[in-house]
């Protein structure tokens, strides 16, 4: 069997994130079954996936918090290795599970997820908490799950690192925080930070994420830029048929490079953004039923995913 | 460091005055009972008790002072702080779910682990000896001198004694994300530990025959620890903190 080179990081691994053939296993299930990664510098990425696919495991090793059963991680020209403090004192992380002390207060809490930073973090932190308008003086016990994700969300932005990795950061929060939140992530992501979040939200990272990658079952199956995605959700024809139609006479139309069937509805992925041809086929095509409804770019990124890979997004 | 200490000093300034005061208790008393020993020894009722009291009347004070001080309110009150401090040290961040915020600071986990560790260690056994070292006071309100060294040296053994409690209860935190379990089944071998110690025949399979107090009068009396029992206390604070933090290492959250 053919083994992939080891990762060999030059000068421009600042503010990138490289893995490959991440792996781990919890008893019976397969977490991450051979994740490769090569993100940024700089940007924002967007992991999405159904739950259970491996994000938070892939975001957790990243970070050294859990340890692979194989493969290699470099983030920001650093290699994780034993416990992941080099990784770590490179990255900020903000894990997707909400759980602070509620007996400190915001700023002690700020203070607590804080240490090891520089001292400006902490300055940054403040700043960024008062902008999302937290009650830092109050105990954590007494805020809402928004405000602890805002708190969460803060404390990882806070650092002067290249990379961050943040888990679900928007889970929870109202539209306008949430707007809130992607402005700020934005602000960085200009300043030339590399980005990548795992979110549920998948209308927010279709705003904000410039590349989008798609675990399922532990492994990485889609990685492509928005502008692929969405010229690929262009180029699917949905077609809702009176009877079954067959998915071989489909895929055998002028213009077409597969099509998926699912009882009387059929997902076309054409050759072109341009359906003229396929609906030419369509309608001339002797085998098959006659289609009652069609439908075209109108897919969304839930959709296009269900279309593509048959699996939920989130 | 600083903060994990901090954040205990007043459960170690309550066991300290717990301790004190029933040491202060204990040794006002000390005159009556010397002077009503014979009939207080008749009402022993356990063979075990019997000993004691023949410990006492043999080395009088120094050995009254371990019963009291050591074996009664060390072994007791100490024990519980020991699993106390060491129960909830990993398995509450496991229970409650802050064990990620804790770990994914840029702070090595040798670090987290260590800093922990010792403030549990240092709670523990700083009450002990400074409760101690205030004995030659109190005893000279009751006209007893006492040697200051020789009691550094038990209070010492008496905080590795109580180490030996505090080191598995800490293993038992990285594997058990159920601090109430680990402390009912510390208290559970405890108990079986101190009905094994009152019962004759069994006596000597006792875990408290390591730090009773004839051990106690034996390191007063000859100023040196019992190099056998040291060893073995030693070797089971080194072996379960060792699988402790070969268990941390790993921990996922």
């Amino acid at each position: 069997m053919k083994t992939a080179p080891p990762l060999s990081p030059t000068a421009d691994s600042q503010g990138r994130i490289l893995a490959r053939g991440l792996t781990r296993r919890f008893g019976a299930k397969q977490a991450l079954a051979g994740v490769d990664l090569d993100l940024g510098p700089g940007g924002v990425i967007g992991l999405l996936g159904p739950n259970g696919s491996g994000k938070s495991t892939l975001l957790r090793i990243l970070t050294g918090l859990t340890q692979a059963d194989a493969g290699e991680v470099w983030i920001d020209g650093v290699r994780l290795e034993a416990d992941g403090l080099a990784v770590r004192q490179r990255c900020s992380y903000a894990p997707g599970e909400i759980a602070l002390y509620g007996e400190l207060s915001g700023a002690r809490m700020l203070e607590f997820l804080l240490r090891g930073r520089e001292p400006a973090a902490q300055a940054r932190g403040i700043e960024l908490c008062r902008r999302l308008e937290l009650p830092l003086e109050r105990r954590v016990r007494g805020w809402s799950h928004g405000m602890k994700r805002q708190l969460l969300f803060a404390a990882a932005m806070a650092p002067g690192v290249h990379v961050r990795i943040l888990d679900e950061p928007t889970e929870g929060l109202d539209p306008k925080k949430r707007g809130e939140v992607l402005a700020i992530l934005n602000e960085d992501a200009q300043s030339g930070t590399t980005i990548l979040l795992s979110s549920h939200h998948l209308g927010e990272t279709e705003r904000v994420c410039e590349r989008i990658l798609f675990l399922h079952q532990g492994r990485k199956i889609s990685d492509e830029t928005r502008a692929s995605v969405l010229e690929r959700a262009r180029r699917v024809l949905r077609v809702a048929f009176a009877s079954p139609p067959g998915s071989a006479e489909l895929a055998a139309l002028d213009g077409v490079l597969r099509a998926r069937v699912d009882g009387l509805q059929a997902s076309i992925e054409m050759e072109s953004a341009d359906p003229r041809r396929t609906l030419a086929a369509l309608s001339s095509a002797g085998g098959l039923p006659a289609p009652i409804a069609i439908e075209h770019g109108s897919l969304s990124l839930t959709d296009l995913f269900r279309e593509f890979y048959g699996v939920e997004a989130c | 460091m600083g903060g994990e200490l901090r954040s205990r000093w007043w459960l170690g300034l309550a066991y300290f005055v717990t301790l004190e005061v029933l040491l202060i208790g204990a040794l006002a008393y000390w005159p009556q009972f010397s002077e009503n020993l014979d009939k207080l020894r008749s009402l022993v009722p356990l063979p075990v008790l019997q000993e004691m009291a023949d410990e006492i009347e043999a080395s009088g004070f120094p050995a009254y002072l371990a019963a009291q001080h050591f074996f009664k309110g060390a072994h007791s009150i100490g024990g519980l702080a020991a699993v106390l401090f060491a129960m909830f040290a990993v398995a509450l961040e496991v229970q409650r779910g802050t064990l990620e915020i804790w770990l994914a600071r840029p702070v090595s986990r040798r670090r987290l682990f260590w800093e922990r560790w010792v403030a549990g260690a240092f709670w523990l056994t700083v009450p002990v000896i400074a409760s101690t070292l205030t004995v030659p006071l109190i005893g000279s309100f009751i006209e007893e001198r006492v040697a200051l060294w020789p009691l550094v040296l038990c209070a010492g053994y008496q905080s590795l004694f109580l180490l030996s409690i505090y080191a598995p209860t800490f293993l038992l935190s990285c594997w058990w994300a159920n601090p109430l379990g680990i402390g009912f089944t510390m208290l559970l071998v405890a108990l079986f530990q101190m009905s094994l110690y009152l019962i004759e025949r069994v006596t000597h399979y006792s875990y408290f025959r390591l730090a009773d107090v004839r051990v106690m009068v034996e390191i007063y009396d000859t100023e040196t620890l019992p190099a056998g029992f040291s060893a073995v206390l030693l070797a089971i604070v080194a072996l379960t903190t060792g699988l402790a933090w070969a268990r941390f290492r790993r921990m996922s959250p």
